[in-house]
């Protein structure tokens, strides 16, 4: 996902001379492109995030269109107040984009895991909030999020996510895209989480479950008229995101469907409401905290309205 | 811009009635941080009536000396003095404590310190890249140099050589709870700033000719003009009393407040 927003960043930022970078010094090599294609609009302003924000808040006042980069907890946690006041409150057309979304950077450990920067993020007016799926939809959500006048934060995974959407997908902004039909369960995710949604829905179809999986490459503004659509008429509703079951994904869904008065049982797959204190790969965190497929099948059978559960009672 | 001799008492006389400006919106609002808004009427003054060419760009990073703020804006002809009377701070109003990015003159939502100087850093140098002649002049407090974030901009700006940047510091010496120096000292500040590479001065921050020529200095690097305030300038009785931050009026304190300010400038 990294590799395809560099490059869409840099064939974007050769037509368009308004488009600045900045990094708080990470990314190496990787805006060696854009150097060569905007001369003089490229800055590494040192590890001193609050000032990577402020300084894009300033460049986007001054009529530029800059991206800041880091990794996703040092771009809306660390610096949070100024992407509030600099970047929200002032509706600047500053597009934040955090590399490590989730538990990408797994051995790392919780400091540069993101789970709670959706929450974070979500809750700021103004703020638009993409949950690209895999390389090609970040391609396509880095061009839609270059020409959106307004504050984005672009989330993204890190390297090497496989491709989970059907070519040719289409994407745009504030729309939920239905990436497979079926009948008895709704998966929601976000983010490469559709992988393992998409293995889920396998998994469950060969127990006999047909689910519907929706992926969501908008967190915000979120497209609870999609979403509701989607949800309709089906036992259950499952959300996976790779964040805190608290104030993503799983909250924007449940507040959806009560409000549209729905009333299908929903579960929520997510860190559970904790740091991932668990040392190891990216892989290994997604199984150990039960977002992986399998689990996110299991939630899916076991939830109340689910064909299974039916069948038990 | 403006001349030695006619110039000077045009920004005395124009600074005089942006604190009693200040002072009858502070009064009709109930507001308080009046002791912030008189320490840098005369620096705001000078540079937006003194320095100051069109285009530049002026930042108030310690927003919340709106009230001082908004009356210089008046007296530049941005904001009516009707608006600043009746729009401060009132239920439906249309001027916040703290000014918001989006105001007449207003570059900046201030309220939350330390953010100015990192804008700034980026206005200018969008300035440079565009090889515009604009200017960016940011006005923090001293206080207000206790957040990081300020020192992380100072440590770039002077990395960069942003020679369009001028950084005003209104060195009013108190801050939230009393003294800078008993708080956090940040003294010799002029030493520290120019060890970031920048170059400094030291004014007296209610002399106009002298604000107004260290303000004019453009040395090929980020300038600092350390203003030396004193807060609640200008009102006898809140001069240089950490509770003039803190301290509102009403309206049958008019008097006592103008009558004050009258005496000071009688004196």
């Amino acid at each position: 996902m990294r590799d395809a927003f560099f490059g869409e960043l840099a064939a974007r930022a050769a037509e368009d001379e308004t488009i600045w970078a900045l990094t708080g010094d990470l990314g190496i090599g990787l805006f060696d492109e854009f150097e060569r294609v905007a001369p003089g609009r490229y800055l590494n302003v040192g590890i001193a995030e609050q000032n990577l924000v402020g300084i894009a808040a300033g460049l986007a006042y001054a009529g530029k269109t800059p991206i800041a980069y880091s990794i996703a907890p040092f771009l809306t946690s660390r610096p949070h107040d100024q992407v509030r006041v600099d970047v929200a409150l002032a509706r600047a057309d500053v597009k934040l984009v955090g590399v490590g979304g989730g538990v990408a950077y797994g051995t790392l450990g919780p400091t540069h895991h993101a789970i709670e920067d959706i929450a974070l993020m979500r809750a700021l007016p103004n703020m638009t909030v993409l949950t690209p799926a895999d390389p090609a939809e970040t391609a396509a959500a880095t061009r839609a999020m270059l020409g959106h006048d307004g504050p984005v934060y672009l989330r993204l995974g890190k390297n090497g996510e496989p491709a989970a959407l059907p070519e040719g997908s289409e994407f745009r902004i504030g729309r939920a895209l239905t990436v497979r039909d079926g009948g008895d369960v709704t998966i929601l995710s976000c983010g490469p989480m559709l992988t393992e949604a998409l293995a889920a829905a396998d998994l469950l179809e060969a127990d006999g479950v047909s689910a519907r999986v929706v992926h969501i490459g908008t967190i915000k503004p979120f497209d609870a008229a999609g979403v509701v659509d989607a949800c309709a008429g089906v036992g259950t509703v499952v959300t996976v995101e790779e964040h805190t079951v608290l104030g993503g994904l799983g909250s924007a869904v449940a507040e959806t469907l009560a409000e549209a008065g729905c009333g299908i049982p929903l579960r929520r797959i997510g860190m559970p409401d904790c740091f991932a204190h668990a040392v190891g790969s990216r892989d290994h965190l997604i199984r150990h905290y039960g977002l992986d497929a399998p689990a996110i099948a299991a939630a899916a059978r076991r939830a109340p309205g689910s064909t299974t559960e039916r069948a038990a009672a | 811009m403006a001349d030695a001799s006619g110039g000077m008492s045009r920004l005395a006389e124009s600074a005089d009635a942006a604190r009693r400006l200040a002072l009858e919106a502070a009064l009709a609002a109930g507001s308080s941080h009046i002791g912030s808004s008189l320490s840098l009427i005369d620096l705001v003054t000078v540079l937006r009536l003194g320095v100051m060419w069109p285009g530049d760009r002026l930042l108030l990073s310690k927003g919340h000396a709106a009230a001082g703020f908004y009356a210089v804006l008046a007296q530049a002809g941005v904001l009516s003095r009707e608006e600043v009377l009746d729009g401060y701070c009132r239920d439906g109003g249309t001027l916040a404590g703290h000014p918001e990015r989006g105001y007449p003159g207003v570059e900046i939502t201030g309220g939350s310190l330390g953010h100015g100087p990192s804008i700034a850093i980026g206005m200018a140098l969008a300035d440079r890249h565009d090889r515009s002649h604009r200017r960016t002049y940011c006005v923090v407090g001293d206080g207000e140099l206790n957040e990081g974030s300020v020192w992380e901009a100072i440590a770039l700006a002077g990395h960069l050589r942003l020679a369009n940047l001028t950084v005003a510091v209104d060195a009013n010496g108190l801050q939230g709870l009393g003294r800078a120096s008993d708080i956090l000292d940040l003294e010799p500040l002029a030493d520290k700033l120019e060890a970031f590479g920048w170059s400094v001065a030291e004014a007296d921050g209610h002399d106009h000719e002298a604000l107004q020529r260290a303000l004019s200095v453009q040395p090929g690097r980020p300038r600092a003009v350390v203003a030396r305030t004193v807060k609640g300038y200008g009102v006898g009785f809140l001069e240089g009393d950490v509770m003039s931050h803190y301290r509102s009026f009403k309206p049958d304190q008019r008097d006592l407040l103008l009558g004050a300010l009258e005496e000071r400038r009688a004196a």
